[in-house]
């Protein structure tokens, strides 16, 4: 009985073609995918669907205004774990900017929401999802209850900006529904990430290479995230009002959680991550690697004021650089001995095209 | 003594199977029957040297040379196993190679004050060729730099307008005597890459004669939208990818078309395809006889291919840092600068991808097949 039943259970796993034990690409590739990012995306829609919730709740007093910033901020913090895991769906067709607008150079998520609310008072999710993406996601949701100039306590206030924070909340729930299950579906991204060769990845190893460019992107998008406002790219003159998140004061706890998220790829649930390719004598670029994230952070953890506070003293700037400087080392280590480690050329053209 | 005889001379000594190939004046020297194309690109190693490399699509490499500057587009000689490696933007050394061994014939350093964009053609006697420079002195000015095979070597003998300002792709119309010319609309300085006149491009199209008379100039409705590279038709329609310089929530037209007698327009592209281009085009290529355009958007890391002549979306499939693109036989080639290269088999309604066993990543922006 017990014999055929094992015989079974091995054939059907070579059938599929997954988990040989001969590619640990390819396991590493579907650990990462099941244990990590799925996971991940599956707290996001939870989070979405909360917020679609609370949005409704809260219009309809049902809930005060702190109950529908923490699901807010729930929310901004479960998108901010995606940032190392946008890969497939979330990561095509500029679906991210649907999510988030940042960066915000000009304040446009401030003008086009007082413009839409103008001219289209009862504005529906099917409606909203044909408007700009400024003002379709989180962004625009923060500003609605954190703006300093909207007193959502005032019942006309309230009136005028509620069919759109509505609308917001059932918009990003459609959406993370429906990239979750393009995660789940037959032939899905769940299945391209364990199942090789399929039409998007020729082996496995481009898996593996894709799941590390994603990680590099989020890793210097972090930075970014953090120099912008730092005034790394206009001369050392702090831009607070570039950060993400800046209303909600939520810029440092989401780069904590997007942080946290990256340091999961690369340790992953128990070490099938991509720490785990590495080869018995790349101990001390593991280490390396390791000791970038715990020093990172250490500095993160150090900084309790909110970024925009810490952004106002020297003090507070020097504390921010050094932070800065200790992702960089983090970006640094994969996108050059992480990436050359495992045999992964990052692409050039993408970055560096003409 | 001409570099056509000194390479004649070469290929008689090959054989028989070389001198017919020559002495009919063609390209089946590597295109013979049942051989697989020559694949020709720009490629780097893991290191950041740059390389010419030709290979054939079943990934026999005939040749790595290593250059000292980064190139960009290859242009083949219509007679002579012999090509081109241009400079990419601003690049100053362009690269002749004998296609046979991957010997560098020459280097063709450009002008004072000038470099290369990345893209030339030769005519199709063979004995001139146009290469897209810049003038430094105007920044943006757009030429063609004028070369003439002589004594074994290529030698500048003139320039003349392009008619527009940070020319691209140059290609030629089916006459073999018109030239199309992307003028992407940048003001560029030398040694540099930066943008100068983001808030004043000048992008267009440009039909013109080989003596420089110019015959068309056309535009886009977005002045951001830089016109980079075409693509040609038998029958003369010019397909163009775009980069688009502008805010990036802005939907952009970044294909468009110019059929015979038409004015150049967006082609018709679906929102969803445009949203995941990332604003950014790098290769476009025409099947000939199956009626297709393909483009590749390295930025989106998409790669897309439509009828030519509906309009019809055919395939749109995620392909990491897609980079050069050409048609073959059955459909067409992609290249990487991250994953394996392609194959897309497009005889059938569902269009299916094959990886080649050409080497993985590190594929510079164009690929050529002859």
């Amino acid at each position: 009985m017990f014999r055929p039943k094992l015989l079974l259970t091995s054939l059907a796993a070579l059938a599929l073609g997954a988990c040989a034990p001969s590619d640990p690409q390819a396991v590493t590739s579907a650990a990462i995918a099941s244990q990590v990012i799925l996971p991940t995306y599956s707290r996001w829609v939870d989070a979405d669907r909360q917020l679609a919730i609370s949005a409704l709740s809260y219009c309809q007093g049902k809930s005060d205004l702190d109950t529908a910033r923490a699901d807010f901020l729930h929310a901004q913090k479960a998108w901010a774990e995606l940032q190392p895991l946008l890969i497939g769906p979330l990561a095509e067709g500029n679906r991210a900017w649907q999510i988030q607008f940042w960066p915000d150079k000009k304040n446009l998520v401030g003008r086009q929401v007082e413009q839409l609310v103008t001219a289209q008072p009862q504005i529906s999710a099917d409606e909203l999802s044909k408007s700009s993406v400024v003002v379709q996601g989180l962004s625009a949701y923060e500003y609605i209850l954190f703006d300093a100039d909207i007193d959502m306590a005032n019942a006309e206030q309230k009136a005028r900006y509620c069919p759109l924070l509505v609308a917001i909340g059932e918009r990003q729930k459609a959406l993370a529904e429906d990239i979750l299950s393009s995660w789940n579906s037959n032939d899905g991204m769940l299945a391209q990430l364990s199942k090789f060769p399929n039409q998007r990845y020729a082996d496995s190893h481009e898996a593996i290479a894709e799941l590390l460019r994603v990680q590099v992107t989020a890793l210097d998008s972090l930075k970014k995230k953090l120099g912008t406002p730092l005034g790394r790219s206009t001369k050392g003159v702090p831009q607070p009002f570039q950060a993400e998140a800046w209303r909600s004061k939520a810029s440092l706890s989401s780069l904590q959680a997007s942080l946290a998220s990256a340091q999961t790829v690369w340790a992953g649930v128990d070490n099938k991550g991509l720490r785990g390719l590495l080869p018995k004598e790349q101990k001390p670029l593991a280490d390396k690697i390791d000791a970038a994230y715990a020093e990172s952070n250490r500095q993160l953890a150090a900084l309790k004021p909110p970024l925009g506070d810490l952004l106002a003293s020297e003090e507070g700037r020097q504390q921010l650089n050094a932070f800065y400087d200790s992702l960089n080392v983090v970006h640094r280590l994969h996108e050059g001995e992480l990436a050359k480690a495992l045999g992964i050329q990052l692409g050039f053209n993408a970055n560096d095209g003409d | 003594m001409m570099v056509t005889d000194m390479l004649r001379r070469q290929a008689l000594g090959l054989g028989s199977l070389l001198l017919s190939a020559v002495t009919f004046g063609g390209w089946t020297l590597f295109a013979r029957k049942g051989e697989s194309p020559l694949l020709l690109s720009a490629r780097d190693d893991g290191n950041g040297q740059h390389f010419a490399v030709g290979y054939h699509v079943d990934g026999t490499q005939v040749f790595a040379t290593a250059v000292a500057q980064r190139c960009h587009d290859i242009i083949n000689h219509p007679n002579l196993p012999i090509a081109l490696f241009v400079a990419r933007r601003p690049g100053t050394e362009s690269y002749l190679i004998d296609l046979r061994d991957g010997r560098l014939l020459q280097t063709i350093t450009s002008q004072p004050h000038r470099h290369f964009y990345g893209h030339a053609v030769i005519h199709k006697s063979g004995e001139w060729l146009y290469a897209t420079e810049n003038d430094t002195t105007e920044p943006g000015r757009g030429l063609l730099g004028v070369y003439r095979f002589v004594d074994e070597r290529l030698q500048r003998t003139g320039e003349i307008s392009t008619h527009g300002v940070g020319p691209h792709q140059v290609s030629w119309m089916p006459d073999g005597e018109t030239l199309a010319v992307a003028n992407g609309g940048i003001r560029t300085e030398a040694e540099s890459r930066v943008e100068m006149n983001l808030d004043a491009m000048e992008p267009s199209l440009v039909l013109m004669q080989r003596d420089g008379t110019l015959l068309s100039k056309e535009t886009l409705a977005q002045q951001m939208n830089s016109v980079r590279h075409m693509a040609i038709a038998s029958d003369g329609t010019i397909v163009a990818g775009q980069q688009f310089m502008g805010p990036s929530h802005e939907s952009a037209e970044l294909l468009a078309i110019k059929r015979p007698g038409q004015p150049f327009q967006a082609f018709p592209v679906a929102e969803q395809q445009l949203q995941a281009m990332a604003h950014y085009t790098a290769s476009v290529a025409i099947h000939n006889d199956l009626r297709l355009v393909a483009l590749t958007a390295p930025r989106g890391n998409r790669f897309f291919i439509w009828d030519l002549d509906s309009g019809a979306l055919k395939l749109d499939a995620p392909l990491p840092d897609c980079a050069g693109v050409g048609a073959v036989t059955d459909g067409f080639v992609v290249t990487s600068g991250q994953g394996r290269c392609r194959f897309y088999d497009c005889r059938e309604t569902v269009l299916v991808a094959k990886p080649l066993e050409l080497p993985a990543g590190l594929w510079d922006n164009h690929l050529h097949l002859v």
